[in-house]
């Protein structure tokens, strides 16, 4: 994805030519669905919130300041109404502490055990207070980049480093057994 | 709370790193396409007629002032007169309660009419700009 070929089609589009849109949505349609959907677990409504961002963005194209890469403006624009409209309709979640322990961790199938385990922490993340969960999903949709995930979420990058950790603390806490066991397996 | 260890750490960057990503399905850039040609085609919102409106406003201001100075008199002009009945003439208060009311019903008869006029005005506004 070329920061110049937005540029361009950018200013087609503010010079009048709606078409050059497709080019931007074209290019960036998965990773604003994969955003949202990783926001709300929910195909049909990732879509529907990118969509809404894809609009929101066609509006607002004459207020990206060329100071920042194009993909920063957009990824910063759909990650604030995502967040907005997971509070105004929040996503199902299990509450943190229905997240079941197994009795004995240790006594299931191994494959089967690692979907569970990644299933129960990714529930754990959505049930996390949204401060929390909106870091942890960011960080980890930008490839672990503290600097991204704080420029998309509009907060000092020392804001989102204590909100991962503390994000990551609760977890922890509330998943001690899925998160030891795993590595026992392995050895 | 455990404090967080380095595998735990790595447990958790592992498990969230790998978070199954999904395709957008084939009409979806059409559908955006399509909503944004609608947006592009749909006229430009209706501007707040201020021209029209500045002078209802300025009217409405100068009404409000005036009627703030009015119930300021009237409060003032109150006071004292009560405090005469009330030291000299006890047996007056119930002519002064009925100055009292028509001096209220006219005022109510006067907002009444100035709402009655306001409503008319702006619908005749409404009606002539569309």
């Amino acid at each position: 994805m070329s920061a110049s070929d937005d540029q361009a089609d950018v200013e087609r589009v503010l010079a009048g030519d709606i078409s050059a849109f497709e080019g931007i949505v074209r290019r960036w349609q998965g990773p604003l669905i994969n955003l949202a959907y990783r926001f709300c677990h929910d195909r049909g409504r990732a879509e529907e919130m990118a969509q809404e961002a894809f609009l929101r963005a066609y509006r607002a194209l004459g207020q990206w300041r060329k100071d920042a890469v194009f993909s920063t403006w957009l990824f910063a624009l759909a990650t604030n109404l995502y967040r907005s409209e997971l509070r105004r309709i929040p996503a199902r979640t299990v509450p943190l502490d229905d997240i079941a322990e197994p009795a004995d961790a240790r006594a299931s199938d191994g494959g089967l055990e690692d979907r569970d385990r990644d299933m129960a922490v990714r529930r754990a993340v959505g049930a996390l207070p949204a401060k929390y969960r909106e870091a942890l999903v960011l960080f980890y949709f930008h490839d672990m980049d503290v600097a991204t995930a704080a420029r998309s979420l509009g907060l000092p990058e020392g804001t989102v480093k204590a909100r991962l950790f503390r994000g990551r603390e609760i977890l922890r806490g509330k998943l001690p057994q899925r998160l030891a066991v795993p590595r026992l397996k392995e050895a | 709370m455990g404090r967080l260890n380095r595998h735990d750490e790595d447990e958790i960057n592992r498990i969230l790193s790998r978070e199954d990503e999904i395709l957008p399905s084939s009409g979806f850039a059409v559908s955006v396409m399509d909503a944004v040609r609608r947006e592009a085609a749909a006229p430009p919102p209706i501007p707040f007629p201020w021209k029209r409106a500045l002078p209802g406003l300025v009217a409405a201001g100068f009404a409000l002032a005036l009627v703030l100075v009015v119930i300021g008199v009237a409060i003032t002009q109150g006071a004292s007169t009560s405090s005469q009945f009330s030291t000299s003439l006890p047996s007056a208060s119930p002519s002064f309660f009925q100055e009292n009311l028509q001096y209220t019903a006219n005022w109510t008869a006067l907002a009444l009419l100035a709402t009655w006029v306001s409503v008319k005005f702006s619908m005749r506004l409404a009606s002539s700009g569309e």
